[in-house]
């Protein structure tokens, strides 16, 4: 079975990878331009602001006249999304000279939205009609309550209070790569499982959704539908009621599994039912860039390392116990302590200790946000140094060569692998060496030519 | 060691304050007719609201008697409801604009100031307000986006203002904001260039008006991120002149208090900001080298 990597926040790079062909129809979503507009890196979304009234093709020297010495490589990575993401086209002429043309169903559709200011997917239903909407800070919880219990139920389905509606087939489809199954034992979280649960909850949200998209085919449905269903979602305002009568057969479907990630509410009144996006829904297009969530912290690291979570959920203290060791839990307040041992545990799960210090630095209760550092520098150094301990021994595959025949050969062979940057070890004395295994050919290669 | 807070926010999430001129006196003579400035400027608001989800948005008129806040994006009701025809952003400015205008209107002629001091802007209340807004968000939470100023100036200096718009000017560089300027009039304004230069923002004048959202959306939509990385306008020169506290002419010799540092056309017995007696100016030849000279920089 291929493992499943998990990189945060990738979204874009499979939008970019989708067959040209559909990545232009893409485009005919103005949600889309926009989103995909937001998620590129802040030179990109420059030049395309740029270019965005501009009909012929500009030479890529002229471009590069704007750029100082040390933005050539932003230039280049800005380029090459544009390119990669089909939003610049690229055409080199008869005199070698490199020009760049928009794309121009991008080109309208933002050309529009620029004029014209952003419009709603789709209009809010009327307030008489949807008498009980709930308020701002009920919908969060609600939405945190699904995705924690999604969350809980797929590293233990046991755990969970109550079950969802999404099938234990897409069940499966989301554990795959995070928990490993064996037969006759319980399921055990796997390395990138361990990690992923680290992650941010957008980052979460969007490896959640990766799966559901690339599991998409299977179901029946396109993937440049769901995308671009997903895209507009997130353009929804929060809080406001949507009549479900305005989605095709797909997207109600497609509603109702996002329920239960808590991207969505859905509500039926007397004659007519609606959905109610969450600020997880609205929070997609902000995830596919790099500014993480703006939730409240709840983990205090003191200098003795012991480790408060201001804590209800259960998930919280999953997650803590992954890395330190729990000592009690009050109602409210998980108290925990980090010590080598829960540590060693963690790293030997996979975990690092970036990962770990991200955490700890990103759900810092706001007491301790606002100082710096937000997590005490002994404990953060500690976290480094054990983890550092685990891997006092360096392992590189190499080859060892002896009995020289005369010192020239032998001092020829070391020289030559200097060059080639991989030579690890020398006894000059009795003549010995050790090379980089990846070397060896051309060691073997050159002591061919040293004999004859 | 990277702090939480700095990282909460991506790099290119800017604030962004426009100070829109609306003196009827400059608009009555300028080739550019106000709605075609204003659907510019509507576009290019709208193409930085485009760019980030987070991107912030504060509209500030700057009237010859009054200034005051017309937009902000973070205020706004939700987009698209309103009325159906216009969008939300081009709705509530420009109706807060109209409100504005009268009202300014209105003062004009409860002062009856004579025409002549009416004639510019000002800008140095609007930049305060500026500046107010965003000492506010600075204070507001850990969580800040980069702010900035962008002056869209047509009027001609106002230099009875020259204290007040240098106070604002270093205040902004304190708190290094910078202040961009976009000057439509005829001539060159020696106040937007000197708080470019001084806050280190971009100073520019459009030569052709009728693509003014070509240069807003080249220049002064550039996130203070990206500006490390390009080459942006630079000014040619700075006219670094100063006005005189006494008469509020712009001058570019002067005498100088030498204790508090005001500066006055002709010599006086007494300085009127901190009441330092002067000694009599011995002759005209030792006087002359009291004088001090600015020279616009090059």
């Amino acid at each position: 079975m291929p493992e499943v990597k998990i990189i945060a926040k990738n979204f874009m790079d499979m939008v970019a990878s989708l067959p040209a062909m559909k990545l232009d129809k893409l485009y005919d979503n103005a949600f889309i331009c926009e989103a995909i507009l937001r998620s590129l890196p802040p030179l990109a979304k420059k030049y395309v602001l740029q270019m965005l009234y501009i009909d012929s093709p500009i030479t890529a020297k002229s471009m590069e006249v704007w750029v100082l010495p040390d933005g050539s490589s932003k230039h280049r990575v800005a380029i090459d999304r544009l390119i990669q993401l089909r939003v610049f086209s690229e055409t080199v002429d008869r005199r070698k000279e490199t020009t760049y043309k928009i794309n121009p169903t991008f080109q309208t559709n933002l050309q529009k939205l620029l004029t014209h200011g952003e419009v709603l997917p789709r209009e809010p239903m009327p307030s008489n009609i949807t008498v009980r909407l709930p308020s701002v800070e009920d919908l969060d919880v609600y939405a945190i309550g699904q995705w924690e219990c999604f969350l809980l139920q797929l590293i233990s389905s046991a755990q969970a209070e109550r079950p969802s509606n999404i099938s234990s087939s897409m069940m499966k489809v989301f554990q795959r790569g995070l928990l490993s199954q064996r037969d006759k034992e319980a399921p055990r979280l796997t390395e990138s499982g361990f990690q992923f649960l680290l992650m941010d909850t957008n980052a979460q949200l969007w490896y959640i959704i990766r799966e559901y998209i690339s599991n998409s085919e299977e179901r029946g449905v396109d993937p440049a539908d769901l995308i671009s269903f997903l895209l507009e979602l997130s353009f929804h305002v929060t809080g406001e009621a949507y009549n479900s009568n305005t989605l095709t057969e797909v997207q109600r479907n497609t509603i109702k599994d996002l329920t239960d990630l808590g991207l969505v509410k859905l509500q039926q009144g007397r004659k007519e039912s609606w959905f109610i996006p969450t600020k997880l829904a609205t929070n997609l297009s902000v995830s596919l860039t790099d500014s993480s969530s703006r939730k409240q912290g709840f983990v205090v690291v003191e200098t003795n390392f012991r480790l408060y979570a201001y804590s209800t959920s259960k998930l919280h203290c999953e997650i803590l116990r992954l890395f330190s060791r729990v000592e009690y839990q009050l109602p409210n307040l998980i108290v925990g302590a980090i010590t080598k041992e829960s540590l060693y545990n963690a790293f030997e799960n996979g975990i690092t200790a970036d990962q770990i210090i991200s955490f700890l630095q990103q759900n810092a209760h706001p007491r301790v946000a606002e100082r710096i550092p937000t997590v005490p520098e002994n404990v953060t150094d500690q976290i480094r140094l054990w983890e550092s301990d685990l891997n006092r021994v360096e392992m590189t595959p190499a080859h060892y060569y002896d009995e020289f025949p005369s010192r020239e050969i032998f001092e020829a062979a070391c020289d030559h692998a200097r060059e080639w940057n991989g030579l690890l070890w020398e006894d000059s004395k009795r003549m010995r060496l050790v090379v980089k295994a990846e070397i060896h050919i051309h060691m073997r290669d050159h002591l061919r030519g040293q004999k004859q | 060691m990277p702090s939480a807070p700095t990282k909460l926010y991506a790099d290119d999430v800017s604030l962004l304050v426009v100070l829109l001129d609306t003196n009827p006196f400059f608009w009555s003579t300028s080739s550019l007719p106000f709605s075609k400035f204003l659907s510019h400027v509507l576009s290019f608001l709208n193409s930085i609201l485009l760019l980030n989800q987070i991107n912030q948005i504060v509209v500030i008129a700057t009237g010859c008697n009054s200034c005051d806040y017309i937009y902000d994006s973070s205020l706004s009701t939700n987009p698209g409801i309103e009325n159906g025809k216009l969008p939300a952003l081009c709705s509530e400015l420009l109706k807060k604009l109209e409100d504005f205008v009268t009202r300014d209107e209105q003062l004009n002629k409860q002062h009856s100031l004579p025409p002549t001091t009416t004639s510019s802007s000002l800008l140095s209340g609007s930049l305060s307000m500026a500046l107010c807004y965003i000492q506010r968000v600075f204070r507001s939470g850990p969580l800040r986006p980069h702010p900035r100023i962008l002056c869209v100036q047509g009027s001609s200096d106002g230099p009875e203002q020259y204290v007040a718009i240098m106070n604002s000017i270093f205040s902004a560089q304190r708190s290094m904001v910078p202040i961009d300027s976009c000057y439509i009039g005829s001539n060159n304004s020696a106040f937007l260039q000197q708080a470019s230069y001084i806050t280190g923002g971009v100073y520019q004048k459009p030569q052709q008006l009728d693509g003014l959202f070509q240069y807003l959306s080249t220049v002064f939509a550039t996130d203070l991120h990206s500006r490390a990385f390009l080459q942006l306008p630079k000014s040619v020169g700075v006219d670094f002149r100063a006005s005189c506290f006494c008469h509020k002419k712009t001058i570019d010799m002067g005498y100088i208090c030498s204790v508090c540092l005001s500066i006055f056309c002709k010599h006086h017995k007494k300085c009127s900001t901190c009441g330092s007696v002067f000694g009599q100016a011995q002759s005209d030849v030792a006087s002359a080298s009291n004088l001090k000279r600015k020279t616009p920089e090059t």
